[in-house]
């Protein structure tokens, strides 16, 4: 059995009868069970996930009719709500809390007949770009078990990467889809803001992050974003697609398009094999007749820090909800008085989220928030109004999706300014809710790099189009695990 | 500057209780330095903006029962209530 097919192929051969998604779903758990204590990206395995294949399959045979899955084993980040399963943000905080309902992207997957095999790690409340504040320790990266896999999706991308499923989905808030999928050789995709209902996710920094598929190919991202895009009763920032086939035209190639390489994205401090990919990739668009072109977006050089700034200050409010109370850990409240005891609950939180407490309550406090929160928003305004303007002129801008090389587990976890420049190429389509997905295009030195597509607002087609196009330019080698 | 006085403030603003609060003086500290990288860019006349979505299609004002009872799920309740501690 074949578990290093696409999920197009994985329908195709569904289909056919070539396989049956029982076989398809119990080799995948296999494959989980011989290699996930070397990777780790797993936190929990659905033990029911042969059962439900198996019913699929009797609904084939029975000639009903079969969801667009049919029987697809998907991995699911961790800080997506799946009924009656664990859902742990990779906290102790969470670490028994048992979701009682559907996220809607679960339910859309489940009509359609996909079957969830796990959940998968991810930084503590999805803060982090490594997975190493996971509070259940880090994922490791397929290419190289001694470099971290990103994140904070990590999980989601090490399965992915790694044959343990054929899909999964993450979240992305600045780059937390798109940089564990640079690091780990996968198609990742933060969609345009409110094409994807966050209903069901855990919320961190509500006014910026998208849920977004993570797969092996670009075709793969479509077909998955058909399935779960779409306005949504349950989240009022959902915006209607009108039911966009992305699929349908993916190959309609980029010939005259315009494409704007970002001057700030490409210049001190990107690794030079990093760079030398995306020369690569741009002349590789070019002779596909797209025009390339520099085009310069000032604020990119003060976006991370407002990018921090707006997703602390967001953090530390939806962190409130964690008084012990409803959910969290077994700890009597007799004998306690109640600040007292939500203040002594909190311990159970990791370090990472603690430091964005603090500075959740430093930043937007009285004092300080001329000079932090609202001047962030104001960069927030003003690379938008950029972005926008660079979008009159061109239909796509390009970038590394991360300027360096994955690195060392351990090797960046106490300096937190060297990781903040780690995420420059991706928070700007965050702060300014454009869609851009990351394409795994060269291995150097065994090490994936990815180049970095953004389009604007709602031309999450046309996005989709151009990174096929790039996809077929090239040909990777296979993750030596 | 960050102070100690300053984490423990914060720190008690966030409700979280903190060892040693000269440890995250260093810590906010770098952090925050690096921020003030904000101050640089040129944005003083610029407007926050906000992201406008126009909604016409609002869901029906009615009441969906949620069939399950989500009070069993906690650890401290009591009848149909959550247990918290004495407020001080």
């Amino acid at each position: 059995m074949n578990l290093k097919i696409s999920a197009l192929e994985f329908v195709q051969q569904v289909q056919n009868g070539n396989i049956s998604a029982e076989d398809f779903v119990a080799k995948t758990l296999e494959r989980i069970q011989s290699i996930d204590d070397k990777l780790h990206a797993f936190l929990s395995v659905n033990e029911k996930a042969v059962d439900q294949a198996r019913d699929i399959d009797k609904k084939i045979k029975s000639g009903s009719k079969v969801g667009a899955c049919f029987g697809m084993p998907i991995s699911i980040k961790d800080n997506m709500c799946i009924k009656d399963s664990k859902t742990t943000c990779a906290s102790k905080m969470l670490e028994n809390f048992v979701a009682p309902y559907d996220a809607t992207v679960v339910t859309k997957l489940k009509e359609q007949d996909a079957v969830f095999v796990g959940k998968v790690n991810l930084d503590e409340f999805a803060m982090g770009l490594t997975t190493e504040f996971s509070a259940f320790g880090s994922s490791k990266n397929p290419w190289n078990t001694e470099y971290v896999p990103g994140g904070s999706s990590g999980g989601s991308a090490v399965s992915v990467s790694a044959f343990e499923c054929v899909a999964s989905l993450g979240s992305d808030t600045g780059g937390s889809v798109r940089n564990p999928a640079s690091f780990c050789s996968v198609v990742g995709y933060k969609p345009t803001y409110g094409l994807i209902s966050r209903y069901g996710l855990i919320s961190y920094s509500n006014s910026i992050e998208q849920i977004g598929p993570l797969t092996r190919t670009v075709k793969d991202t479509a077909f998955m974003l058909n399935i779960i895009s779409g306005l949504d009763p349950n989240d009022n920032t959902t915006i209607d697609n009108k039911n966009e086939d992305y699929l349908s035209g993916i190959d309609s190639g980029i010939e005259g398009k315009k494409i704007g390489i970002i001057k700030e994205m490409v210049g001190e401090g990107t690794d030079p094999a990093v760079l030398s990919a995306t020369k690569n990739a741009i002349s590789k668009l070019e002779n596909l007749g797209a025009t390339c072109e520099d085009v310069s977006l000032d604020m990119v050089k003060y976006s991370v820090a407002a990018y921090y700034t707006i997703t602390a200050t967001e953090a530390g409010s939806n962190l409130a909800r964690y008084d012990n109370l409803r959910y969290g850990y077994d700890f009597s409240v007799e004998g306690y008085e109640f600040n007292s005891y939500i203040a002594k609950a909190r311990r159970n939180f990791g370090p990472e989220v603690i430091r964005r407490m603090i500075i959740g309550g430093f930043v937007p406090s009285a004092g300080h928030a001329g000079k932090y929160f609202l001047k962030a928003l104001k960069v927030k305004s003003k690379l938008t109004r950029e972005i926008n303007e660079a979008f009159k002129k061109f239909d796509l801008l390009i970038s590394p999706t991360v300027p360096i090389l994955p690195f060392k587990i351990g090797e960046k976890i106490d300096d937190p300014v060297s990781l903040f420049l780690i995420d420059i190429n991706t928070v700007t389509a965050n702060l300014t809710g454009k869609p851009s997905i990351s394409v795994p295009f060269t291995i150097s030195n065994g090490l994936p790099i990815g180049i970095q597509l953004l389009a604007d607002s709602m031309n999450d087609k046309l996005l989709l189009q151009a990174a096929y196009a790039l996809e077929q330019t090239t040909t990777l080698q296979e993750v030596p695990i | 500057m960050v102070t100690e006085e300053q984490i423990e403030h914060v720190s008690k603003l966030m409700k979280i209780d903190i060892d040693d609060h000269k440890e995250y003086v260093d810590k906010v500290q770098t952090m925050i330095d690096y921020f003030d990288v904000l101050d640089s860019a040129d944005v003083e006349s610029e407007e926050i903006s906000m992201h406008e979505i126009t909604i016409s299609n609002l869901r029906e004002d009615e009441y969906v029962p949620f069939n399950e009872k989500l009070i069993d799920k906690l650890n401290n309740y009591k009848g149909t209530y959550v247990r918290a501690p004495k407020m001080s």
